[in-house]
């Protein structure tokens, strides 16, 4: 940017609440000179600074981005409303936190996409950077503009603003996308040609390539591509080799706290549980594991590089992992003297080993987490969830008696076949806890007991076994909230729920179609953004943009689809069919519990992906 | 032992706050493997030891804390291992090895050095000068813990130098008695017939001890 801009940024800073959000120059941030032949990248995670900072996967690209010596890749967040209102009001581009280049200066923009309710941001940041929010209105001049991460999975709502998608792993393709863009663009290529040539790269989609037509009920009719080089059925992009993929052994250590302010190692990828409204659990498929030796000497080297006094092991379902004691053994050898704590996230209740338990209270302490997400065992077999009642007290019972006084429970509330009776035995979830408690001797437990229940709303989800089924009404949300309320006025137990109209909005986006665009278009015309702060979710806007655009919110999220309905995100193959999913949706209705596919395959499609599940 | 070291924080890092200054000095140290000493309990930290809090939007040039260590390390040695730990914006200068019992920064703070450099309005702030030290009280009012409260200003200016665009101002700046830079900038404005304070960029140069000698010499 020019000298005036420069100067015009510094004088804004002061006058925003947070200015170490935009600053950048923190430890392991890369700044590398730009030649005339660099492809550069900006990676823009479509939230505040501090929750994109607590994310894994854009150091693993930022790493991976910045390794290659033809491109450089910088970050750009979402700024707060102080800092985008004074944007705006300057006329200044947003830009990036290391060279503060202008987002439009760049050759490829790349989002990640974690969250339905961050799509506006992804509008408000093209727009404050000077970027045409509309694929079709970008001049040639323009960077391409792609995305990626879990929601990238159902693109058609992202479609209209999204020039390309990118499925799957990304630790290559993102490469291999880049290198493509920036090649073409050197060549002075048309956009359009860019576009076609990026649709042959395996696990990418170009939503201009294709059209929709829809039946009078407004379902789809028909989906196909309308160029004949464009595949009719998008393949997931998937590294079998962990192991040896790229991952960082440095990242940018923020100077404002953030959310997850640790280095977080990701032990392996994937889980084959087949809890049934995981979507991860069956985007990520299959499982694979970085071994303990790999992870020891990540660790090792992460921690010298950023000071962290705190590691986390990442995956879906850390107590999974195939040689868990050893690695945690390992790990507290090599940093009982650099004290570094250890903490686990994603601890599956049944699979808590008492041993690790006590090792991680070796240095630091904090409470437990258990997510049962049902309170009975019906509803648990229903969702596949395989934890039995005694499960939850053996762990709860181990974790009192090593010293733990505080624990966590996340359910989740109006899944399906629910009644009135799974949730009064939350209240029976509680008491459980609490007389595990009691039973250890009083001078044997630590005192203090602290109980807390969080209920989330069930939000269907694309590529899950659910993805059929309607969610509860508003109405129904509430009338449940209000149950789970009064059982759960109990001494020394604390409840929380979400917002009911935020996972109703959640559940009309996660499975929209392609119209689905003009109403995130309008919803932030209207000013909708940062829908995912609940000091700034405008309901009512967003019931607006429906009504705007003639659609009905029901239609997506209250409605329960046919079984030979074409679902706008059917192109897509994640490896998991869709024969398998409407299996185990039948299975869930019957209450049959899937086993983890580790004891036996159980046919859910990812074989068909060459080298997948082979042990 | 105890490391008294002079730092600077320049540039963006100006915007970083006191409590991300002292994380990002903690991790610095951490990664650093300089034979630094922990507290003890349970989580186990650096006792840093800053003389003064710096501001933000304010660049430091001279700042001094004290890092307790343990173990053999000279202060040059100290000094080349902690800037290659430390982010580029943040540069240790010089560093000194004191005895435990020596005194911390903080409690031999007296003064600081301020550079001021008015964005507008030039001509009249620098007119403002001599008319502001020209007077015998400068009433101003100060947030305390107690709400506003009335205080003047003026015995704790030390001494002011006007210098090509920019003013050197020799502050208060200890327990008894502190002129922050904003209100010695506002009382400047209003003696300039100005309504509003005049948008300044201020650098603190220096610290220093009652006897008006460099902190970091004490």
């Amino acid at each position: 940017m020019d000298e005036k801009t420069l100067a015009a940024i510094d004088r804004l800073l002061p006058q925003v609440e947070k200015p170490a959000r935009y600053i950048g120059g923190e430890m392991n941030a890369d700044i590398k000179e730009r030649a005339k032949e660099t492809a550069a990248f900006a990676f823009c995670f479509p939230d505040s600074y501090e929750v994109a900072m607590s994310h894994l996967g854009m150091k693993i690209l930022y790493h991976i981005l910045n390794k290659q010596p033809d491109m450089l890749c910088e970050r750009v967040m979402m700024p707060w409303v102080d800092m985008s209102d004074l944007l705006k009001k300057e006329g200044i581009p947003l830009f990036s936190l290391e060279s503060r280049t202008a987002l439009y200066d760049f050759d490829v923009v790349g989002f990640t996409l974690q969250y339905e309710m961050s799509f506006t941001n992804v509008l408000e940041m093209l727009s404050l950077g000077g970027i045409p929010v509309l694929s079709a209105q970008r001049g040639e001049e323009m960077p391409i503009v792609i995305a990626g991460g879990p929601c990238a999975f159902n693109p058609e709502p992202l479609a209209c603003f999204i020039d390309a998608f990118v499925m799957g792993d990304a630790e290559k393709a993102i490469v291999e996308v880049t290198r493509l863009i920036k090649r073409m663009r050197l060549e002075n290529k048309p956009r359009k040609d860019i576009l076609l040539a990026l649709s042959q790269i395996e696990g990418c989609y170009v939503p201009s390539l294709y059209e929709v037509t829809y039946h009078e009920d407004g379902t789809l009719s028909s989906f196909k591509p309308t160029n004949d080089q464009a595949p009719s059925k998008i393949r997931k992009r998937l590294e079998l080799d962990l192991e040896h993929l790229d991952y960082p052994d440095a990242i940018p250590v923020p100077f404002t706290e953030i959310v997850h302010d640790r280095v977080s190692l990701e032990i392996m990828r994937g889980c084959t549980r087949g809890c049934r409204f995981c979507q991860a659990g069956m985007l990520y498929r299959p499982v694979r594991e970085r071994s303990p030796e790999r992870l020891v000497e990540l660790a090792q080297k992460l921690i010298k590089a950023t000071g962290y006094e705190e590691m986390s092991l990442s995956s879906l379902s850390s107590g999974d992992y195939g040689q868990l004691a050893e690695l945690i053994r390992e790990l507290m050898l090599r940093f009982a003297d650099k004290k570094v704590s250890l903490s686990l996230p994603s601890m599956r209740v049944d699979s808590l080993l008492k041993e690790s338990l006590e090792q991680v209270r070796e240095v630091k302490k904090s409470g437990l987490t258990l997510a049962p997400e049902a309170a009975t065992q019906r509803l648990r077999d229903v969702i596949n969830k395989g934890i039995s009642e005694e499960d939850i007290r053996r762990s709860v019972s181990d974790a009192f008696q090593s010293g733990w006084s505080s624990v966590k429970l996340y359910f989740m509330n109006g899944l399906p076949t629910e009644t009135e009776e799974d949730l009064i035995a939350y209240g029976d979830m509680a008491r459980l806890v609490i007389d595990a408690y009691h039973q250890v001797p009083k001078g044997q437990r630590s005192p203090g007991l602290r109980i807390s229940l969080s209920s989330s709303t069930f939000v269907p989800k694309a590529f899950t076994p659910f993805q059929w089924d309607a969610q509860d009404t508003l109405e129904t949300i509430k009338h449940k909230q209000k149950i789970l309320r009064d059982v759960l006025k109990i001494k020394g137990v604390s409840f929380n729920w979400s917002e009911p109209e935020l996972s109703h909005l959640e559940a009309c986006i996660a499975r929209g179609d392609r119209r689905m665009g003009k109403v995130i278009y309008r919803a932030w015309q209207l000013g909708c953004k940062m829908d995912g702060w609940r000091e700034f979710f405008k309901y009512d806007l967003w019931m607006q943009a429906f009504e705007d655009c003639h659609l009905d919110p029901a239609f997506y999220a209250n409605r329960e689809r046919a079984g030979d309905e074409i679902l706008p995100w059917d192109f897509v193959d994640i490896g998991v069919t869709k024969k398998y999913l409407w299996l185990e949706r039948e299975r869930s209705l019957l209450g049959i519990v899937t086993p983890d596919c580790r004891n036996g395959c159980d046919g859910c499609g990812l074989t068909r992906f060459e080298g997948a599940c082979v042990s | 032992m105890k490391m008294l070291c002079v730092f600077s924080v320049t540039d963006r890092l100006k915007y970083i706050g006191h409590l991300d200054l002292m994380r990002a000095m903690q991790r610095a140290l951490r990664r650093s493997g300089l034979p630094i000493r922990f507290s003890q309990g349970f989580n186990p930290h650096i006792l840093l030891s800053f003389a003064a809090p710096l501001s933000v939007g304010m660049e430091g040039m001279r700042e001094v804390m004290e890092i307790p260590i343990e173990g053999d390390v000279s202060p040059e040695m100290f000094v080349e291992i902690l800037n290659q730990s430390l982010p580029a914006l943040i540069r240790c200068q010089s560093a000194r090895l004191v005895e435990d019992s020596s005194p911390a920064p903080m409690s031999q703070l007296w003064a600081a050095n301020f550079s001021i450099l008015p964005l507008e309005y030039q001509d009249e702030i620098m007119a403002a000068v001599p008319v502001l030290l020209s007077k015998t009280s400068i009433p101003a009012m100060r947030k305390s813990k107690k709400g506003m409260v009335e205080i003047d200003l003026r015995p704790l200016i030390h001494n002011v130098l006007v210098k090509d665009n920019s003013i050197q101002a020799l502050l208060a700046l200890h327990s008894s008695g502190t002129c922050k830079p904003d209100l010695f900038i506002k009382a400047l404005s209003q003696c300039a017939g100005l309504e509003a304070p005049v948008p300044c960029k201020v650098t603190r140069k220096a610290l220093y001890t009652q006897q008006f000698s460099p902190l970091e010499d004490m």
